[in-house]
């Protein structure tokens, strides 16, 4: 239906929108993500600084780095509400742990073993008891919401001498761009995540397993296990997203982490995740990632609160379904898993 | 056990004796051209009239051994709670037969399929498939024994292309290092589905096309050459024309024939509409009511004898 040619003269506005809608949306987000790092460029001459561009990425980073593992999840139907909560969890416990005196090395351990014990979580409740992962991941996020004030005290704790994460910064030479470590981090889960799922079997598997579950377990696919996986490295993602938080700010308080979890689902389906799965890509959530970080920021150099950001935001995760919706009605979808 | 696609698409190992060891039916075959008989001694002749020759050598020569039942089913019997799906049905298939299995709704036609595709376990009684007793754990065990079914729905990811559905759960991966990584070898499995499926049917326009912007025929070709495709030496089909148009039938039809005509397969298609039975099978078995009603050869019998077997009027 859509591969007739288009009518030459794009006069009418219907023709117009007729192109936008055909246009492949992989390409339409980095139209967009042009179109708003040069409508910032024009509106305020500190954007386009070395030292702000490294800030847009910085923060793009540990969002970056939970929006990884939700894809994979969500391209199989799957979804982790808990690693905004869980990120505050393991976040905390390593401050406790170094302010008890234990040591810095104890208390990395304690944050990754506090990271995989939500996911562990998740992951039984999800596959033993059988609940749906909106729900399971729902409960944990409340329920580590409560557990890492508990073991805070609902205080805030600073540690000392762990900055290496967050702070350090490579100089690219020649330039005065000072990369952070935490985008180079970045940059290496999400080239981990693109490769299991672009290259591996266990990638097939996960985007039949969204496409038709009962296809893929005629094929013989593990869902249980496959599902298992998926949450342990959603929790592996989680703890490297702790340490960085932690190294940024030095510390720890009752808030740490909140609302990550929006941040990164956010950014999953408006990298052209759908949540009937079968569909998305890292390529995708990344470029969404840095969209949504540019409006952050763009936003706040033209002085805008941000409580505006927030209803951006949200009408942007709506928009960006809507728009979806409305391409997927008009002819057949391109992302899709071929050999 | 090699899972490893046979290089030769098209081709058919026969052992002498129609006894093949279940090693070495794995090996994907579309078994439309040419059929290569393999000797007791492991020697290939490659000859398409061969295996004709065999199987007519196995069953007249009064010398040849009689063949051993593909597939028998002894005592077989599945209860859901108080609903007894299947009581005590008990037949057995020779190789090159096709069956169609008939019976009204509820008659136990589907559950039969699922018991032998290892989807279901039977609650009394067993089957064995080539001599050996089939313990079925799920339906991977069912295809590595040599059973491939063809669901009713298909079973297809409707997003994936033709290649990654015919591999999906076989799939082929890289040797070396990247094999514990768990690399696919996509060239290798695009290319052999695209060669079976281009032997099969060649109406098919964009091979790379997701599976869910084809007609229903097409489909239903997919899925049939999916289970040719893997050299099964029993095909399962659950209701492959229901919900097809007349020309579609026909072509789904068509190919059930010339898969039918490779006398080492053997076949059971349920189907409600006795004409397509009528067309492509030898042998008609009539369910009513988990029971076997009927097993008749379809020379001996009419369309009218198995409505009133289903029915229950006889």
């Amino acid at each position: 239906m859509n591969s007739e040619p288009l009518p030459k003269p794009a006069a009418s506005f219907l023709a117009l929108l007729r192109r936008a809608l055909t246009f492949t949306s992989a390409k339409a987000r980095l139209v967009v993500l042009v179109a708003l790092c040069l409508g910032f460029a024009f509106s305020s001459p500190y954007f386009l600084t070395s030292k702000n561009l490294v800030n847009v990425v910085l923060n793009a980073a540990v969002v970056g780095i939970l929006a990884c593992p939700s894809t994979l999840l969500l391209v199989a139907r799957q979804v982790d509400l808990s690693v905004g909560s869980a990120v505050g969890f393991a976040a905390t416990a390593l401050t406790v742990v170094a302010e008890k005196g234990l040591g810095l090395t104890a208390a990395v351990f304690a944050a990754i073993g506090a990271a995989m014990a939500v996911a562990l979580i998740n992951a039984v409740a999800i596959t033993r008891l059988r609940v749906n992962s909106l729900i399971a991941t729902l409960g944990t996020m409340a329920a580590f919401r409560g557990a890492a004030k508990l073991i805070g005290g609902g205080r805030s704790i600073s540690v000392d001498g762990f900055g290496f994460l967050g702070q350090f910064r490579f100089t690219i030479p020649g330039t005065e761009f000072r990369l952070p470590f935490a985008v180079l981090l970045l940059l290496a889960v999400a080239a981990l995540f693109a490769f299991l799922m672009r290259y591996t079997r266990y990638g097939l598997h996960m985007y039949a397993m969204g496409a038709n579950p009962k296809a893929a377990r005629l094929a013989g696919v593990a869902l249980e296990l496959n599902v298992v996986k998926a949450f342990l490295l959603s929790g592996a993602a989680v703890a490297l997203a702790s340490l960085i938080r932690v190294s940024e700010i030095g510390a720890t308080g009752p808030s740490t982490g909140m609302g990550l979890e929006f941040l990164a689902i956010t950014g999953v389906i408006l990298g052209g995740a759908s949540l009937g799965g079968g569909r998305g890509t890292i390529g995708g959530t990344i470029v969404a990632i840095l969209i949504l970080a540019v409006l952050d920021n763009g936003l706040t150099l033209m002085r805008i609160t941000s409580y505006w950001q927030e209803v951006v935001r949200g009408a942007l995760l709506v928009a960006a379904v809507a728009f979806d919706q409305l391409r997927l009605r008009r002819g057949k979808p391109e992302v899709r898993f071929e050999l | 056990m090699s899972k490893t696609p046979a290089a030769g698409l098209g081709s058919v190992s026969v052992a002498a004796g129609l006894r093949v060891p279940a090693s070495a039916s794995r090996a994907p075959a579309a078994g439309l051209g040419s059929v290569s008989v393999a000797a007791g001694s492991g020697v290939t002749v490659s000859a398409s009239k061969a295996s004709a020759a065999a199987s007519k050598a196995a069953t007249d020569s009064p010398s040849a051994p009689a063949p051993a039942p593909l597939l028998e089913a002894e005592n077989l019997s599945k209860r859901f709670g108080a609903v007894e799906a299947l009581c005590s049905v008990s037949f057995s298939i020779n190789a090159g037969e096709v069956v169609g299995l008939v019976g009204d709704n509820g008659a136990g036609k589907s559950t039969f399929v699922n018991i032998v595709s290892g989807v279901l376990h039977p609650t009394s009684g067993h089957v064995r498939f080539d001599g050996n007793l089939l313990d079925l754990a799920n339906p991977a065990a069912a295809r590595d024994a040599g059973i491939e079914t063809v669901y009713q729905g298909l079973a297809l990811v409707e997003m994936f292309d033709i290649a990654s559905n015919f591999y999906l759960g076989r799939e082929v991966l890289r040797t070396g290092i990247r094999r514990p990584l768990g690399v696919l070898n996509r060239r290798l499995m695009r290319n052999r589905s695209k060669a079976s499926i281009e032997q099969i049917a060649a109406k098919f326009p964009d091979l790379a096309a997701a599976v869910e912007t084809m007609s229903g025929g097409q489909r239903q070709i997919v899925a049939i050459a999916k289970a040719a495709f893997w050299g099964g030496r029993l095909l399962l089909l659950d209701e492959p024309t229901a919900a097809l148009g007349v020309q579609e039938s026909a072509s789904v039809l068509e190919l059930i024939r010339g898969l039918a005509a490779d006398s080492n397969r053997a076949m059971i298609m349920i189907a409600h509409n006795l004409q397509h039975i009528w067309s492509v099978c030898t042998r008609i078995l009539v369910l009513r009511r988990g029971s076997l009603a009927a097993d008749l050869q379809r020379e001996e019998t009419t369309p009218e004898e198995v409505v009133a077997y289903i029915t229950g009027v006889r």
